[in-house]
């Protein structure tokens, strides 16, 4: 089988939850590295060719060219997870899953947002920004406050799946838009619980000790 | 900030070898547990370069700052600098403390930096199950007139053991058969924070009640935040 290859720019969170999910399953792969920002290599015609929505990650595994990190990550759990841990295959919890991924990619892209404005000068209304990062997190510490009376440690289900780490990333680096985890208590305590998972590995942003 | 009690976490949640950043008043403070178990509360500045506690990391029974990894024991004294490993540290680089306690499973501190006899605090330890914090953008005054208002309704129910006033750092009300304590923590001039516990043993009110006064928590909150006036007796429910 040819060599998975990952177009990844160090610094994004969507790139980071590939690059979480390829360690936890342990599935060896070539890390493409494109200089995003500042660079825009992204935009450039050869990753165009591969992605022409001109976004990270890119995942290109044999003849299959696929991009945009939930979609990626559907597709690593059942190519390369043969137990179905992180993507269920009951109705229910498939259909759980996948509302926390999309919830991931579209709730939280206010999250991603506010943090390229913050680090990256990228426009935005700032305040906007904050305020939907904050209505989102607080969805997810009153779904983990309401998981915990039930004596569940995860998103879905009673075993980490593909919904924890796509969530962790835009809450785990808030601090680099200013957004404190004072607030949001459960999550604290699931966040312990996701850096436990064996494979886990940090991103810049997200300190190795805590 | 006036020197009193204030309730500052729900003891439970802070789990050890964890720290956590939060405020009264506006003011920074750090609470952390140790691997023994005993919480700490600090204000959230490390004495070196003012760098916020709440980002380093706890290891046994010492924090450590992330910027340059000095510790600080439960004492709050610097014992080990990385860059001088073989310094003896000077006592006299510690972190300002504030007097800190758990009772009706909160954790308190008293309002007033390194206050060594503060007055005692005043409400008797019970058994109670922890429900959650719940953290509110409105003033704690509008948050105790929402408390006091849903405390009438229930004195007119004939709950018993209600009590409320405005300045007021813990509240218990009747909710649905459960008799509940509220303990307010002013953040800032904006924001609240409510610890909320079921009086009573865990074994009896552990799932159901927690997700029942949880969700009448939420219902609160989300008319705290909407309304510009005050929550009327009956507003709730």
């Amino acid at each position: 089988m040819s060599e998975i290859r990952l177009y990844d720019f160090e610094l994004d969170e969507n790139c980071y939850k590939v690059r979480l999910l390829l360690s936890v399953l342990a599935v060896p792969y070539r890390k493409m590295a494109v200089n995003m920002i500042p660079g825009g290599e992204h935009l450039e015609p050869p990753l165009l060719a591969l992605n022409p929505r001109g976004s990270l990650p890119i995942l290109l595994d044999g003849e299959l060219v696929l991009s945009e990190a939930e979609p990626i990550m559907i597709y690593l759990a059942r190519a390369y997870d043969a137990a179905d841990k992180w993507l269920p295959s009951d109705a229910n919890g498939l259909a759980m899953v996948a509302m926390w991924l999309q919830f991931a990619s579209r709730d939280l892209h206010a999250a991603w947002r506010a943090r390229r404005h913050a680090m990256f000068d990228a426009s935005g209304d700032e305040q906007a920004l904050h305020h939907a990062a904050r209505r989102a997190f607080r969805l997810m510490d009153d779904h983990m406050t309401a998981r915990e009376f039930d004596d569940a440690a995860w998103f879905v289900g009673t075993a980490p799946s593909l919904a924890d780490l796509a969530l962790f990333p835009a809450i785990a680096l808030s601090r680099d838009f200013a957004v404190e985890h004072e607030t949001y208590p459960a999550l604290r305590r699931w966040m312990r619980r996701v850096r436990a998972i064996p494979g886990f590995i940090t991103m810049p942003g997200i300190p190795d000790y805590y | 900030m006036q020197s009193a009690w204030y309730p500052i976490a729900l003891a439970e949640g802070l789990e050890r070898g964890t720290s956590v950043g939060t405020r009264l008043f506006g003011r920074e403070l750090v609470v952390w547990r140790d691997a023994a178990g005993s919480s700490h509360v600090w204000e959230d500045r490390c004495p070196h370069r003012g760098m916020r506690l709440s980002f380093g990391f706890v290891r046994d029974n010492h924090i450590a700052c992330l910027y340059h990894g000095w510790q600080y024991d439960a004492s709050a004294r610097c014992r080990y600098i990385p860059a001088h490993p073989d310094l003896a540290v000077p006592n006299s680089i510690r972190v300002a403390t504030y007097a800190s306690l758990e009772r009706l499973g909160f954790v308190w501190a008293y309002g007033e930096l390194d206050r060594a006899d503060p007055e005692p605090l005043q409400f008797a330890e019970r058994t109670v199950t922890p429900v959650r914090s719940l953290y509110v953008e409105a003033t704690t005054a509008k948050v105790l007139d929402a408390l006091a208002s849903t405390i009438d309704r229930a004195v007119d129910n004939a709950a018993s053991g209600t009590q409320c006033s405005r300045t007021a750092s813990l509240v218990s009300l009747a909710i649905s058969g459960d008799e509940i304590l509220i303990a307010v923590q002013p953040l800032s001039e904006q924001e609240t924070a409510l610890h909320i516990v079921i009086a009573g043993p865990a074994d009896v009110h552990r799932g159901a009640s927690q997700k029942r006064i949880s969700a009448w928590s939420e219902a609160l909150r989300r008319k705290l935040e909407t309304s510009t006036s005050q929550i009327r007796p009956g507003a709730t429910s």
